[in-house]
């Protein structure tokens, strides 16, 4: 099958000249764009500091006749509704059946009774290849239906693990079909009509640099997310790097441990950076270049949670067998809440929050955002800063915080201290609380939609270094 | 009793340089053509065009390219000193091939000019003329207090650009803002040309009030260039010790130990007073205790409040007020006991306290230029590690730039990325970074893996040497 690819290429640079490419594309076109979804989520923001909702748009396609649909995690994440506009244009609510933010994808589960909706055909994305005709499907810049047409650039490109977006666990199908904002959770189809990736980044500042998610990497995903709500994945608490990052000798096998968590299983059964791990429960694993990283990362996160592993590490000369019991992977993000009295939104710590801050515990709850012209602002408090203690009383986590916020609100408490960790220093944070009255003014003010989490869903760019 | 002594100076300056006395405005807010043109007779021979070359560091590698620039020079004593505007040294470069033009057009002379060591107390940088032995100049006098007033006019004379043949020429603003703390300063209302940075500032009643300068230096404030990018005046009692006693050429010597006592504060705020149930009369809150600091040896705790230091009364209130507190610290003598009153949970406690000599901030941490790779690295100071909150167990040499087109540059290693490992050696200091690259340099493997914390995080570069 895939030696028809170039063929395919052919005939699309005669598109224009209305040759078979042309039919070939419109049959594909044909095939999938009933099942073509325009997504129109209200999504929920807390970095100003109090929750706000905005509406954003993006793409997302049916994949089963009984209505489960499926788009990015960036458009329907952190929703509080999701209205869906089908193809024949009917207008559908669906509810977010889970989302997995490390791999950027979502499924939503239409609110209908029928079970013949068209699903679309999902392909098989490792019998791509470079040069092979795709298309794009989505609602650009919100205008729904619409289609681009190009070429796969490259099948395995890797975006990595650093930036606000990391995505440690595929690579990605690189296309110069026009991805715009709003093209996020579309299908890329290939010119049978078979949905090969979702479309869901595009390098900014580039001429047609964009990303999809492979389809093989996001079918196990929809199914997970579909059976569980979310993706559970085993953690173990490193970060690996490629063989190359230490030697280009392609005799050397395994991967690198480049950073240990100190808080993490690996740390606890004595993990160095620098180890080299060749196997795990006795397969071997091997990433020689970057590209590579997203299977090895997996095979780590397939492993059962909570049990026992043996990872064969070499360290030196010496190869030795280190067990190390795995934990469930935290949320990728912490749960945010609003404070509204107090005037600030705040989140539960994660450990790249908690080893970024170096805090000696994952105690405490990070401030998602400080509201302008409140009690939060006044204080002095910024957002990024880890609350540890209340009056002097250790929090754990927001749940505590929660319960503690109520508590003095209820006592009406005219001053509350925060103690606060700001990078290396330690601040004092008074709260100079004024009980009944109303902080803030909810109906002042417009709406200012950040950036990232705005109108454009897939404006992220990928680290340019890549 | 200084004040008087430096008026004295002046008057002697004044007399020396033979220049003559300008009338005063005849009234605050207009500067009549003939006061004007008075006062530039008198003042424009004393302001000099400065040629140097300066260092621009690039961002991306943190290398430096050499750049041929200007500023306005002000002579300030006979004897051929220039003040100029502390931008004239950045970071540890100082500028070099300067040049001093004095006079205009056909009359103008050219010097060699000596940079000196820069204050750390005023944005201002001074150059030594090498002029005749015995050559005098002509020179500015400064009036004695430098005082402005919210809304005065000022007169300022500078320099106009090469096209207008760097001719000599004069400017009116206004006096838009006077801010109190963490002292006075006096804010320019409008924009300021290029040349004028640095210009002589005239009051209206015809004395020198003092310079035009930007920024706050580093030890005024409290924190790095406060309130930049706006004009302000750098009244001369600011400056008047540097014209009085000029720093010396020695760029690197220390004149002066600067006391340190590893605590970050915090103002006693009426409202946390009253939350602690203390009384309501400010004073200087610990929020952290630098470790292995003077402060820790001495038993001080985070939440202790100082109400005495050294006999000194504290009583901040305000953040800015803490800038006291700050300042008196400095000033300390190093090595002598000091009593310190302090609350604890509201109970007083005296405590003794032997300051310690600053630790050596980045800008003057030792550096080490290691050719063969590409890598110039500092020693990791105190500063660096409390602004990148490194845990106490990184120990390691910070990249402070790469050559361009290097092993390092090609292996995509940046400024501020902390070595750790050096191919198979740990680097804790620069001494082991130098032995480490010479044991690599000797051994000329293929390829060799750094080991480096980039932000929170570490991992491995590849070097990989073409040996010759």
């Amino acid at each position: 099958m895939k030696w028809l690819a170039p063929l395919a290429l052919a005939a699309a640079g005669c598109a224009t000249m209305g040759g078979p490419g042309e039919h070939a594309v419109i049959r594909a076109k044909n095939k999938v764009i009933p099942s073509l979804v325009h997504i129109r989520p209200v999504k929920e923001s807390f970095a100003s500091g109090q929750k706000q909702e905005y509406v954003v748009e993006g793409s997302g396609f049916i994949i089963s006749p009984d209505g489960y649909v499926v788009t990015n995690e960036h458009v329907a994440g952190d929703s509080t509704q999701v209205r869906c506009v089908l193809f024949n244009r009917d207008e559908i609510d669906a509810e977010v059946v889970g989302t997995d933010p490390y791999t950027d994808i979502a499924v939503l589960k239409l609110k209908v009774d029928e079970a013949n909706l068209p699903a679309a055909e999902l392909g098989n994305s490792a019998h791509i290849e470079p040069g092979q005709t795709v298309l794009a499907l989505g609602s650009p810049h919100g205008l729904s239906r619409s289609i681009s047409k190009g070429i796969v650039s490259v099948t395995d490109r890797y975006l990595g693990e650093e930036g606000p977006r990391p995505a440690p666990y595929n690579t990605w199908i690189q296309t110069d079909a026009a991805i715009n904002p709003g093209n996020s959770g579309g299908p890329l189809v290939n010119l049978k009509g078979e949905v090969i990736g979702i479309n869901t980044r595009k390098l900014s500042g580039a001429d047609n640099v964009g990303f999809a998610i492979p389809v093989n990497a996001a079918r196990e995903v929809i199914g997970a997310i579909i059976e569980h709500g979310h993706v559970p994945r085993s953690w173990i608490g490193v970060r690996l790097q490629e063989m190359t990052s230490k030697t280009d000798d392609p005799s050397q096998r395994g991967v690198v441990v480049a950073d240990v968590d100190p808080l993490g299983p690996a740390a606890a059964a004595g993990f160095a950076p620098g180890d080299v791990i060749v196997a795990v429960n006795g397969e071997p694993v091997h990433a020689r270049f970057e590209e590579d990283l997203p299977l090895v990362l997996k095979r780590v996160a397939d492993l059962p949670i909570g049990s026992p592993a043996t990872f064969s590490v070499r360290r030196g000369e010496e190869t030795q067998d280190i067990a190390v019991v795995t934990m469930e992977e935290s949320d990728y993000k912490g749960e945010e809440v609003e404070f509204a009295e107090w005037g600030f939104t705040a989140a539960d710590l994660t450990p790249a929050i908690v080893q970024a801050a170096r805090l000696p515990s994952s105690r405490g709850i990070v401030i998602a955002g400080v509201e302008v012209g409140t009690v939060a602002a006044e204080s002095g408090l910024r957002q990024g800063d880890i609350v540890l203690s209340v009056d002097g009383e250790e929090i754990a986590n927001l749940a505590e915080f929660q319960e503690r916020y109520d508590a003095i609100n209820d006592a009406g408490k005219r001053l509350v201290l925060l103690d606060v960790k700001r990078g290396a220093l330690t601040r004092f944070e008074l709260l100079k609380l004024e009980p009944g009255a109303e902080n803030g003014d909810e109906a002042a003010g417009e709406v200012i939609l950040d950036e990232e989490d705005g109108e454009e869903p897939n404006g992220e760019e990928p680290n340019e270094d890549e | 009793m200084r004040t008087n002594s430096l008026v004295a100076l002046w008057i002697v300056t004044g007399l020396a340089a033979g220049l003559a006395a300008a009338p005063a405005a005849e009234e605050a807010g207009a500067f009549s053509p003939a006061f004007i043109a008075a006062q530039q007779k008198a003042i424009a021979p004393a302001i000099c065009l400065l040629n140097f070359t300066a260092e621009v560091e690039s961002q991306r590698t943190g290398e430096t390219q050499k750049r041929s620039t200007r500023a306005l020079g002000l002579i300030v004593s006979p004897d051929g000193l220039v003040m100029t505007h502390g931008h004239m040294q950045s970071d540890k470069s100082d500028p070099s091939n300067i040049r001093v033009v004095v006079g205009e057009g056909e009359e103008d002379k050219e010097y060699d000019g000596v940079f000196l060591k820069k204050p750390d107390d005023i944005n201002v940088c001074f150059v030594r003329i090498q002029g005749e032995e015995g050559e005098r100049f002509p020179c500015v006098t400064f009036a004695s207090d430098g005082n402005l007033g919210l809304g005065e006019q000022v007169l300022l004379f500078g320099i106009m650009g090469e096209t207008l043949d760097f001719a000599r020429g004069a400017l009116t603003r206004m006096i838009s803002a006077v801010i109190e703390k963490p002292r006075t300063t006096y804010c320019i209302d409008e924009a300021i040309p290029f040349g004028y940075v640095g210009a002589p500032v005239i009051d209206s009643r015809g004395r020198i009030a003092g310079v035009v300068g930007y920024d706050l230096a580093p030890t005024e404030g409290g924190e790095l260039y406060v309130r930049s990018g706006h004009p302000l005046v750098y009244q001369a009692p600011l400056f008047a010790k540097y014209i009085q006693n000029p720093p010396t050429e020695d760029t690197l010597e220390a004149d002066q130990p600067i006391a340190w006592i590893g605590v970050f504060s915090q103002p006693l705020t009426d409202d946390l007073a009253e939350y602690w149930g203390l009384p309501k009369k400010g004073g200087v809150v610990i929020s952290t205790v630098v470790e292995g600091s003077p402060a820790e040896a001495a038993g001080i705790q985070r939440g202790d409040v100082i109400t005495s230091f050294d006999g000194m009364p504290m009583r901040a209130k305000k953040n800015s007020e803490i800038v006291g507190f700050t300042k008196l610290v400095r000033e300390t003598d190093v090595g002598r006991e000091i009593p310190v009153k302090i609350l604890r949970s509201g109970q007083p406690v005296d405590i003794s306290i032997v300051l310690t000599e600053r630790p050596v901030s980045a800008k003057d941490a030792e550096e080490f230029v290691e050719e063969t790779f590409g890598l110039t690295v500092r020693a990791l100071t105190t500063d660096v590690r409390i602004l990148l909150n490194l845990p106490d167990e990184t120990q390691g040499v910070i990249v402070r730039r790469v050559k361009s087109g290097s092993w390092a540059h090609l292996a995509g290693m940046r400024p501020g990325v902390i070595v750790l490992r050096f191919g198979e050696y740990p680097v804790t200091s620069i001494g082991e970074f130098e032995a480490a690259v010479n044991k690599v340099k000797e051994a000329r493997p293929a390829e060799v893996p750094v080991f480096c914390r980039v932000g929170a995080r570490t991992g491995f570069f590849r070097l990989q040497p073409r040996w010759e």
